[in-house]
């Protein structure tokens, strides 16, 4: 019989134990007790009369504490955390990005420090000169979407790739068995609010509110604080509400996966177009050909307002997205 | 006179809307059922939360301001006991073993 399967058979040992006596198998259960075979270490107490084996329970917590630490590790952050290079390793990159980060820290003017850029000039600049440059009475989207357009641009990029991540990890292809069908309605049925009277009249009552009141958001971001992101967040949740109360059926026949990916990428397409023939007229001093308009009326501050629109189209997709992914694996 | 007489008028709602948001924090997290706990946190999302909106409304004066703490305050109290109704219906729904226990109790 092989030492290994012999290490695992209870009864292989118990025999071994009759033959040969306590010795041996004293070092064998020894060898046991280091390492993670904390059940068959279990079985041979079991099975062996406690000769050898001394009940000393604050060190067989200890044991069974440490059995219960290894068997997490490897099943959260891989079987290599115990090796002693994963953890020298680990050490070394977390000590040198500390390091990093304190260089560029240290390397930061300091707080307050009326003599820099950013303090003595951006500041008082944005300030004075949002209002005349992009039209936009609400200084934060003038910044954002003018002068940090490109930013916001990436922002709204992280955003659909996070979508397309959890669209990669969690979307379920392919039939599911009957079982798991019935098993997934069953459940759905029993812990979701779907259909429930309560959530559907409160949900009649604000729903037109909470959409009315985004919209809004998303239309005077440049008159007033708001814009794109928060709009749409409130857009969002409140297609989340109408699923909640409705359900899929509902909100099926205005909003599924071909709705999504068609407005989240003609939005995205539609806002990279926008920002960058703004930026080209304007670098190179050719009139772009978008009327200013007076500030403090809605049709006002050029392409500010459309690009509201288009930020907060991404932003409603990508809230209701991430939900309807993290809740079923499907639109 | 008469601003004396408001800003005590402020004070005895703002405290009367501290007392019940206080005891609403300390309820929800002193009791250990999901259900009793989410009787305190109604609670203080309800009257606390009223009392408190009009503490600012009597501190600032009625302007549309005062009508849109009005407006959340309304908003609060429709979305409050929809929670509260659907959290209740999962915990009937999914602790079944735990409101048998906690009914127990209380008879006894």
């Amino acid at each position: 019989m092989p030492a290994n399967k012999k290490k695992h058979d209870a009864f292989a040992r118990l025999a071994d134990w009759l033959e040969n006596g306590a010795q041996p198998l004293d070092e064998e259960i020894g060898e046991s007790l280091a390492d993670e075979a904390y059940e068959e270490e279990n079985a041979a107490e079991k099975t062996i009369p406690s000769v050898e084996v001394k009940k000393q329970t604050p060190k067989k917590k200890k044991r069974q504490e440490r059995h219960r630490r290894k068997r997490r590790d490897a099943l959260t952050v891989g079987a290599y955390a115990d090796a002693w290079w994963y953890r020298v390793t680990a050490f070394i990159v977390c000590v040198s990005l500390v390091g990093l980060l304190l260089y560029g820290v240290v390397r930061m003017p300091l707080f307050g420090n009326a003599d820099t850029l950013a303090d003595s000039e951006v500041a008082s600049f944005y300030v004075t000169h949002t209002l005349e440059e992009t039209g936009a009475v609400n200084i934060v989207t003038g910044i954002i979407l003018d002068y940090r357009g490109f930013d916001t641009l990436g922002e709204s990029h992280v955003l659909f790739v996070a979508v397309s991540s959890v669209l990669l990890l969690l979307s379920i292809r392919g039939e599911k068995d009957e079982q798991e069908r019935l098993l997934e309605s069953d459940r759905e049925q029993r812990t979701e609010p779907d259909h429930d009277l309560v959530l559907q009249g409160g949900a009649r009552l604000l729903l037109p509110l909470v959409l009315i009141f985004g919209i809004y958001i998303i239309l005077n971001g440049h008159l007033s604080p708001g814009g794109g992101f928060s709009g749409g967040a409130v857009l969002g949740a409140g297609l989340i509400l109408y699923q909640n109360a409705f359900g899929y059926d509902r909100i099926g026949k205005f909003f599924t996966y071909r709705t999504f990916r068609a407005v989240s990428v003609s939005a995205l397409l539609f806002y990279a177009l926008a920002k960058g023939y703004h930026f080209l007229t304007g670098a190179n001093h050719i009139p772009g050909g978008i009327p200013e308009g007076t500030a403090g009326a809605i049709l006002s501050g050029g392409l500010l307002l459309p690009l509201n629109i288009a930020v907060g189209c991404v932003v409603t997709c990508t809230m209701y997205a991430l939900y309807t992914m993290f809740r079923r694996g499907a639109f | 006179m008469a601003e004396t007489l408001r800003l005590a008028l402020f004070a005895m709602l703002m405290a009367g809307g501290l007392i019940f948001e206080i005891s609403a924090v300390f309820g929800a997290n002193r009791f250990r059922f999901s259900l009793n706990r989410m009787h305190p946190a109604g609670m203080g999302d309800t009257l606390g939360l009223l009392l408190m909106a009009l503490a600012m409304i009597v501190y600032t004066g009625f302007d549309w301001i005062a009508l849109k703490i009005l407006a959340a305050v309304a908003v609060y109290w429709i979305t409050s006991p929809v929670c509260t109704h659907l959290v209740g219906k999962l915990v009937r729904e999914t602790e079944e073993e735990q409101l048998k226990t906690e009914a127990k109790e209380w008879k006894s």
